[in-house]
């Protein structure tokens, strides 16, 4: 089944990549965000079955775009996926923790980036 | 999954990828030249707060990226110069110089 994905992501190399993966690989419709505000307002806009967040981003990061995410009734109901180039264990708790669908890691694997965003969301 | 199986499982995207390697390749190139100019000023000792903090950042950025294009030992490399210049101390100028030399030269390897 076709899904269109939500690419939050300052820099413009991974947001490329992970585009071209997942529309090659899975055939999936995505869009894209270079920016927290940004992302906001794609995802208002075009309600996409997934999201997948970059953590570290200037000024709006990761997180509080999540937490912005929840607080529109909009845009509450869409999963998110935080990824991050962050490999400490600390991090990774406390990424979790917000209550995120999955913490993915930079860098992934082009070929099975679309599998691990489909098993984490428990897509068929 | 190495360059070759990828070529072999998925010839599109290793093309794709291959393409989009070179588009922004002056972009590593540029993170690269950030920690080599840190490395220079450490060794100099004259590494201010946000030369250390830009390193660790464009370090940060390559560690989360080459991978990506198969450049997993540049991962590797950049985390740790990522480390050396996150660091409360001062890092060591040797290993610096070490590691940015081996970032460079792996980033500059792949075809």
């Amino acid at each position: 089944m076709a899904r269109k994905i939500l690419i939050i992501d300052d820099e413009d190399d991974i947001r490329e990549v992970a585009a071209l993966s997942l529309e090659t690989v899975a055939g999936w419709e995505v869009i894209v965000a270079g920016s927290g505000a940004q992302g906001l307002a794609r995802a208002a806009a075009e309600h996409p079955d997934a999201i997948l967040l970059d953590v570290m981003m200037p000024g709006m990061d990761g997180p509080t775009t999540f937490r912005e995410l929840r607080k529109n009734p909009g845009t509450a109901g869409i999963p998110v996926l935080l990824l991050t180039a962050k490999v400490q264990s600390t991090d990774q708790r406390r990424f979790a923790d917000l209550g995120v669908e999955a913490v993915l890691f930079k860098p992934f694997d082009p070929m099975t980036l679309s599998t691990q965003i489909a098993e984490a969301l428990g897509w068929s | 999954m190495s360059p070759a199986n990828l070529d072999n499982a998925r010839p599109d995207l290793a093309v794709a990828l291959n393409s989009l390697w070179e588009r922004f390749m002056p972009e590593m190139r540029r993170r690269a030249a950030i920690v080599e100019t840190a490395t220079s000023a450490l060794a100099l000792g004259s590494l201010s707060s946000a030369q250390k903090q830009e390193a660790a950042s464009a370090a940060h950025k390559l560690a989360g990226v080459l991978g990506t294009f198969n450049l997993e030992h540049g991962t590797e490399v950049a985390r740790r110069l990522e480390v050396l210049f996150s660091d409360a101390e001062c890092p060591d100028p040797t290993s610096a110089l070490q590691l940015a030399e081996h970032l460079r030269s792996i980033i500059e390897s792949r075809k």
